[in-house]
């Protein structure tokens, strides 16, 4: 038994060969095969208890809730069936949601990427100062999220906007009170990108981090074989680099959106939703329904409206990049 | 002699036209990312009423800058408070994170368990199941543990958004260490749980930095569950101290509340940054298998 | 009143903060001791707790002054008292937290979201303390039991409402040969004539608690009415519906810029301060602050507590009312308070600078605290005889408040004057609130 698979101790199996035909039959649960199971699976209870009990069972309670005609102050509710959902489905507003809910997952998460992607090329460079560069770049990503969207209210404001002050000083438009003085969350297109651009800011540093990290785990032997074997930058990156990051950008980018998905603060601090509906996302819906409005199981069927749409998408998601190997 | 002179000029040249560009490059996502920050910082220190002078520069001041903004911080609320709190609770919530996550991303990465892949997916479906549902069953939690009001009851609720992620990115660093340690310490007469103690966990240190540093940007990043269970002022985290007692109706303390901000997140920014490399072989070991 | 002016005198740079605190102050510090005397609380709740829930008053000088109350009233009645201040838009979150976990304040405030027909069953009935206060307060007004009553019995007890007016500058409007406004024709008139000259107005088309105010005071004075009086029947879709939408498109056009597309709860309060409104429809806390912020501005800033429609002359208030939870331990505490703080209504009125307006007729007796000497706000002292609240003239009810927090109305507003046809949008508008209503209705 010299082979050594990285990854787990031997195959059941081998230690009675090796023991030889006076091996006793062991009763199951003393095979090593049923001590590794015990082993592992007494390791993974806490942390299947613990977020089994506190997210498993509340979101048996949530589904319960958007299956019912809960509201904030009834105790007991009665079990409606999908009627949650299909009343959804009535409201004109829940549309205008869904569609700013995909348009800023996918568009913000494109532009971390994409940004994110630049800026680690830029940092994988050596160069004076980098580490500054690095602390500096980690700090829209520190701020606690509540009060750093705040500043971008102060700095989007319609009068004392910091933003339309510098580029009016640059002379690009005009100042306040001109036609083409922007309302940065006022414009229906440019309240959404707005919104965006912040979460935008937050996460792509965090991006570049995540693939920076990709990036500097190409071994460079790699790197150079394919670069003595005569193949240009592009091809590079084609070949060799995407394929070594791609599960890095995956993953990174499927928390990431999961997190944006349910994340309510940047639109509510900054404009809740308005002007009529042009930010709302289905986070702010369902909570302006449901918990502010005190219809809580359509604000549960709200918020949980795109759960059995990504459920599989993550399930082939992952699935797939578990199959490959690097 | 010429051709020696020239190549030491050219290769300068070459490293400052290189040096030259980078910055060029970089200067977008600097002004991106570090301009609003610099602003915040002057806002900080400006006086209430500067702000709204219409026509000064927002980038500096008018009126004699002033501390008085960190000062009306710490003496008129209980920022103090808030902040130890922030540490305190991310500092169990980081505790209670490994403990849980350690094991588990072990026994998924190690442990070839029956149902581990599904198991590893389900974790990563907890995330979808969003804080503005969540927070009511969890009250009902938070007050059968009689921790309503209380920062411990962040310290319990917290970990259900650490310990997914958490998990997974253990499991991810675990895999990466080689399995002949394991082996050499089991011959040695370990089992596998002190395998586990004594030669895994000491060669992952790189990836348990990571989870807590993660612990720490998450448990700060939340609002609706503070919200939620902590009413008292001297029991808020600073998020939602600075939120909810730094703005009054239509009274922002812009000042205090980007000093508030600034003080709490560059110095959790720089200690980041100290252990940038570690995370960043942390975040690799996890993603590629 | 001279209250006002040492204070101010004090130094050129004094900020908003330290002044309102220091008015605050030197007025409560006066009777609060006479007033607490007058009145003994029963002996039974000495030695307990109360812990209270109310929302950070936009004057801060009020919560100085009600943390000091409750302090002192709870040493006088030998009650530990905990008060606990968060913004009011997040108090329903917090509220549904405390429900579901079945513990948390014992007593606690609706803020102008008003739950008290969500959580009846839930609340204690709190009738016999009401019309205790009604008898000694000379009775109520009628539109404080749409607040507060759900089938004829009070589950809360209304505390305060906030009125919010007009104001308007007297120099911008004389320069353009215009004296007060008296009706929504004349500010329209003003606003259109002051854009010109750089002095916009502007009211908010946004998602915010403002909106849902302002639009709807020019919705009653044309005469609109949400519902019936049962609250039950839909009766907005109405010809005077569409000319108040006419009216704001037009009024927003002439005199209005873009920016309020994006305005929050404390735009216009900065559009006056900053010297740029011709008039902005606000609470008065824009009118002390402005006070602070721009003296220059403040000067020639005046108030007109609502103007004419062609239905008639409503403002809308915004009502924050008490109630107890069931599941509180010291429900005898907290009623206790609730009266103390009715008996210390002038102390707590003059607190606030004015801003909180009685909801007992006993309480509007002239000269009203604050109100009654100050020369701006004295017209504000008749306030209640024009004052609706959201729901009009239909009680507050749970789909009320659903049509509230989506900004429906808002957004009506919002699509007429970005160019939207009048039809389509009572179409949407009027189709939306009748879903939700019939989604309360069936459950």
């Amino acid at each position: 038994m010299t082979q050594v698979s990285p990854g787990g101790p031997p195959p059941p199996g081998s230690l009675s060969v090796a023991i030889g035909d006076s091996v006793r039959a062991l009763p199951w649960w003393r095979t090593p095969t049923a001590r590794r199971y015990l082993f592992g699976y007494t390791l993974l209870a806490p942390a299947v208890l613990y977020v089994g009990l506190l997210v498993g069972l509340p979101f048996l309670f949530s589904l319960y809730l958007a299956m019912s005609d809960a509201s904030v102050s009834s105790p007991v509710a009665r079990f409606v069936g999908l009627e949650n959902f299909a009343s959804a489905l009535e409201n004109a507003t829940f549309y205008t949601a869904l569609r700013n809910t995909v348009v800023f997952t996918v568009g913000a998460g494109v532009l971390k990427g994409l940004l994110g992607t630049s800026l680690a090329f830029l940092l994988l460079q050596p160069f004076k100062g980098r580490k500054v560069v690095r602390a500096l770049i980690m700090v829209p990503f520190t701020l606690p999220i509540a009060v750093s969207v705040l500043g971008w209210k102060w700095m989007f404001d319609s009068q004392f906007s910091v933003i339309n002050w510098a580029l009016s000083r640059l002379g690009l438009i005009g100042s306040y009170g001109s036609p083409d003085w922007p309302v940065w969350l006022g414009q229906p297109a440019l309240a959404l990108l707005s919104v965006m651009f912040v979460n935008v800011w937050r996460g792509f540093p965090f991006s570049a981090i995540v693939l920076l990290a990709g990036l500097t785990s190409v071994p460079p032997e790699v790197l150079d074989a394919a670069k003595v074997d005569g193949a240009s930058f592009m091809q590079r990156f084609r070949k060799v680099i995407v394929p070594m990051i791609a599960p890095i950008l995956f993953i990174g980018s499927a928390f990431d959106t999961v997190f944006t998905l349910s994340d309510l603060s940047i639109v509510y601090l900054l404009t809740n939703g308005g002007p009529d509906g042009s930010t709302e996302i289905l986070p702010t819906l369902a909570y302006n329904t449901g918990i502010r409005g005190g219809a809580l199981g359509r604000g549960a069927a709200i918020s949980l409206f795109l759960f059995p749409l990504l459920l599989p998408a993550m399930i082939l998601l992952l699935r797939t990049l578990r199959r490959r190997q690097y | 002699m010429a051709s020696v002179a020239v190549v030491p000029r050219t290769a300068r040249a070459r490293a400052i036209r290189r040096h030259a560009l980078i910055y060029l490059g970089l200067m977008p996502f600097l002004v991106i990312a570090v301009f609003p920050i610099f602003w915040m910082a002057i806002t900080a220190i400006k006086q209430d009423a500067d702000l709204y002078l219409v026509d000064a520069v927002p980038f500096w001041f008018r009126q004699a800058p002033t501390w008085k903004n960190f000062d009306f911080l710490f003496h008129n609320t209980s920022y103090g408070d808030w902040i130890v709190n922030t540490m305190l609770i991310s500092f169990w919530v980081s505790v209670i994170t490994l403990l849980t996550a350690v094991p588990a991303g072990y026994a998924l990465a190690r442990l070839r368990l029956p149902g581990a892949e599904n198991l590893g997916i389900g974790i990563f479906m907890t995330y979808l199941v969003p804080a503005i549902i969540l927070f009511i069953p969890l009250a009902r939690v938070v007050s059968t543990l009689d921790l309503q009001d209380s920062w411990w009851a962040l310290v319990v609720v917290y970990p259900t958004f650490t310990i997914p992620f958490c998990t997974w990115l253990l499991m991810g660093f675990f895999k990466t260490v080689p399995f002949e340690i394991e082996e050499a310490a089991m011959v040695d007469g370990c089992n596998q749980l002190g395998a586990l103690l004594r030669v895994v966990l000491p060669v992952s240190w790189p990836g348990l930095i990571t989870a807590i540093i993660f612990s720490f940007t998450l448990s700060m990043q939340d609002f609706l569950y503070s919200l939620a269970f902590v009413s008292i002022s001297e029991e808020k985290p600073v998020p939602l101290g600075v939120a909810t007692e730094l703005i009054r109706g239509d009274i922002y303390f812009w000042g205090s509340l980007m000093a508030g901000a600034l003080l709490v997140g560059v110095p959790v920014a720089i200690v980041y940054n100290l252990f940038l490399d570690k995370f960043i072989s942390g975040i690799t070991g996890a993603a590629i298998k | 009143m001279s209250d006002e002016r040492p204070a101010q005198t004090h130094s050129t740079m004094l900020t908003r903060r330290s002044f309102l605190t220091t008015t605050g102050g030197a007025a409560a510090g006066l009777t609060l001791a006479d007033m607490l005397a007058a009145r003994q609380a029963p002996a039974q709740i000495k030695g307990t707790n109360l812990r209270l829930l109310i929302w950070s008053h936009y004057v801060p000088a009020y919560d100085v002054w009600f943390d000091k109350f409750a302090k002192e009233w709870g040493d006088k009645n030998g009650v530990k008292v905990r008060v606990d201040h968060i913004p009011h838009l997040e108090l329903p979150a917090r509220y549904a937290a405390e429900f579901a976990a079945g513990a948390g304040h014992d007593l606690m405030y609706f803020a102008g979201q008003i739950l008290t027909g969500q959580y009846y069953r839930n609340l204690v009935d709190l009738s016999d303390l009401a019309e205790g206060l009604g008898k000694k307060y000379g009775g109520w007004l009628d539109a404080a039991r749409s607040a507060a009553q759900v089938g004829g019995r009070w589950y809360a007890v209304p505390d305060f409402f906030i009125s919010i007016p007009v104001l308007w500058r007297k120099d911008l409007f004389a320069s353009v040969g215009m004296g007060e406004p008296k009706t929504w024709e004349d500010l329209r008139k003003a606003a259109g004539q002051l854009k010109a000259k750089g002095h916009p107005t502007g009211m908010q088309f946004s998602h915010c608690n403002d909106a849902n105010h302002n639009w709807r005071a020019l919705m009653y004075c044309y005469g609109v009415k949400e519902t019936d009086p049962s609250g039950q029947n839909i009766t907005i879709d109405s010809k005077e519906m569409r000319e108040a939408l006419k009216f704001a498109k037009a009024m927003y056009d002439e005199g209005m810029t873009p920016e309020v597309f994006s305005w929050d709860d404390a735009s216009d309060n900065r559009f006056l301060a900053s010297g740029v409104a011709s008039w902005i429809h606000d609470a008065i806390s824009a009118f002390h602050s402005t006070r602070v912020t721009n003296p220059k501005v403040f000067e020639q800033t005046f108030v007109v507590p609502e103007v004419a429609g062609p239905g008639g002359t409503w403002n809308v208030g915004e009502p924050n009312v008490w109630a107890i939870w069931k599941f509180s331990k010291n429900v005898p505490a907290a009623k206790e308070f609730i009266q103390g703080i009715a008996d210390n209504q002038k102390e707590a009125m003059q607190a606030s600078l004015g801003y909180n307006m009685p909801f007992l007729r006993g309480q509007y007796a002239k000269p009203m605290p604050y109100l009654g000497n100050d020369a701006k706000l004295g017209k504000l002292q008749d306030q209640e005889k024009i004052t609706a609240f959201l729901g009009f003239p239909g009680p507050m009810t749970p789909p009320a408040q659903e049509v509230v927090t989506t900004f429906i109305i808002p957004d009506m507003f919002t699509r007429v004057a970005r160019g939207g046809a009048i039809e389509d949008t009572m179409k949407w508008g009027v189709g939306e609130i009748r879903r939700i209503y019939a989604k309360h209705k069936a459950s």
